[in-house]
């Protein structure tokens, strides 16, 4: 038996072809190559969100750190998108003579849209930022090694933690700056016009469907996920010292921000695809 | 040349316990950049041994490697006769609490007081102990290194040599066995990093710790050092006392003396 390697020494070596990848531009690779890693981060979260010990002292203080918080900012420019809306709408309303329309179409576009989106994004900049600097800087001054030293799993504490916090805390963000933004709407409508404050959330809350309510609240859980989940995982992979914690807390800011309108895009999608829903 | 303390045979020899810390043929690379190479050196108890070498050479990473923060590529660690890369985290974790590290930042958890910085090894390391012994170790731990008065004080609000006394209060707080210390007086003035080197010593009389401490400055590594390590392109280059690796004619150890 012959057991010498099968030289062919006059055959051609063919030449290396390239791969597939290698076809696709630069930039079109570092996105798959972030996409994945965002995808591997996620998947460790849902790995660890189930195996004891739970760190439910530390979600709870994220949950007010995060939610308490941001309640001011949310409120504001929830009034003022409120406001602003009735009083953009109302002349377009009145040319039509359809006045009496203003409280449902404002709080159809509050409730299904305009509320929960412009609340995430806002929660996107100002809780995704603090979030990936926080961690970005724990990053590079070792207190997330310290933690490791200290018998703390730090993935656990701050990663789980953080991302709990804004998938439960954002929700509840938004159904209070929809109502606020509604409370402005109904002062906008009162500036030119009376209606009584019961007349015009029965008028809102009758033109309301199932459908409006539950898709747009349900979609709000996955924005305070992708949130709490981008923020995290720029900060908890900041490279670079204290530049790298500033690049962490803008990406977070841009990445999570794209990502609420790409989870819009598909909520939409679904709902329509569910349209009795 | 390699220098071993053993190739002298001139100088009082002192007795130290069973090794605590052993390192063989460790290999470490981040990417194309080979840090640690063949690295051996072993640490009995009661010994206090300096690392030495260039900014770069491996010095931090070698120590994060024998508490586990970083994994080696080969080559073996062993601790209390644990081998860290072996070990299961629950293990791993049991370990952790027999060693102090003081890290070059201090890594003071910003979000906490002084008193919560102290706590949160206690807790963490499921020592359940009841308020009131935790409060009296994190009492007498502050005391040790001078600072009770800053209990209730905010990382944001203390100095630098204040954030270093608290980092190695933090790592004393389980009375740890075997102390890790990372650059422990860089950047630091004359005055403050001549206290902290007091305290250093303080602790290996108190605590009667094994000690690795990883520097540039030569004045702690003569004082706290009962042996130096002297990391050369990845290796133990030299190995021995401060005085006996002063006198050597080296051009890769002799620039640390002058």
């Amino acid at each position: 038996m012959n057991n010498s390697p099968n030289i062919e020494p006059d055959k051609e070596v063919p030449e290396l072809k390239e791969g597939f990848f290698d076809l696709l531009p630069k930039g079109l690779i570092e996105f798959l190559n972030e996409a994945g890693e965002i995808a591997r981060f996620a998947g460790k979260f849902f790995k660890q969100v189930l195996r004891p010990p739970y760190e439910f002292k530390e979600v709870l203080k994220q949950a007010f750190e995060i939610g308490y918080r941001s309640l001011s900012l949310v409120s504001i420019t929830s009034f003022i998108i409120g406001l602003v809306l009735t009083l953009q709408s109302r002349p377009t309303l009145v040319e039509f003579g359809a006045e009496a329309w203003l409280p449902s179409m404002v709080g159809i576009s509050i409730i299904r849209e305009l509320g929960p989106v412009v609340i995430a994004l806002i929660c996107a900049g100002k809780i995704g930022s603090s979030i990936g600097a926080e961690l970005g800087s724990m990053k590079v001054t070792e207190q997330i090694d310290a933690m490791e030293v200290s018998g703390t799993n730090p993935f656990k504490y701050i990663v789980v933690t953080r991302i709990l916090s804004t998938t439960l805390t954002i929700p509840i963000l938004i159904i209070i700056g929809d109502a606020v933004a509604l409370y402005g709407s109904y002062l906008a409508v009162n500036i030119r016009g009376s209606v009584s404050f019961t007349l015009f959330f029965k008028q809102v809350f009758d033109s309301l469907e199932f459908s409006d309510v539950v898709p747009a609240f349900i979609k709000t859980f996955f924005f305070g996920f992708a949130i709490g989940l981008i923020g995290c995982y720029k900060g908890y992979n900041s490279k670079k010292g204290t530049e790298g914690v500033g690049r962490s807390a803008n990406s977070a800011v841009v990445i999570g921000s794209l990502l609420v309108f790409i989870i819009d895009l598909i909520a939409v999608q679904i709902t329509e695809f569910f349209g009795f829903l | 040349m390699i220098f071993r303390s053993a190739d002298m045979k001139n100088g009082p020899a002192v007795e130290y316990g069973e090794p605590v810390i052993e390192i063989a043929g460790v290999y470490k690379s981040f990417g194309n950049n080979h840090v640690l190479k063949d690295f051996n050196l072993t640490i009995n108890r009661g010994e206090n041994v300096v690392v030495l070498g260039k900014s770069g050479c491996g010095k931090s990473v070698l120590i994060k490697c024998i508490i586990g923060l970083l994994s080696y590529d080969a080559g073996s660690i062993k601790v209390f006769g644990n081998e860290i890369s072996q070990l299961p985290i629950a293990e791993l974790d049991e370990l952790r609490a027999r060693i102090g590290f003081v890290f070059q930042s201090s890594a003071l958890y910003d979000s906490m007081t002084v008193r919560e910085n102290l706590e949160f090894p206690l807790r963490r390391h499921g020592k359940h102990k009841s308020k009131s012994e935790v409060q009296g170790l994190v009492e007498e731990t502050l005391k040790d290194v001078g600072l009770l008065d800053a209990i209730n004080l905010m990382p944001s609000e203390l100095s630098g040599g204040m954030r270093k006394r608290i980092g190695l209060a933090r790592s004393l707080i389980l009375h740890p066995e075997i102390m890790l210390y990372d650059e422990p007086t860089t950047g630091l003035d004359p005055i403050t990093s001549g206290e902290i080197i007091n305290l250093m010593l303080n602790v290996q009389k108190k605590y009667n710790t094994t000690s690795i401490t990883i520097s540039h400055d030569m004045h702690c590594a003569k004082i706290t050092g009962n042996r130096l390590a002297i990391i050369v392109n990845g290796t133990n280059y030299s190995d021995g006392t401060f005085e006996e690796l002063s006198i050597i004619d080296d051009p890769q150890t002799h620039p640390f003396f002058e």
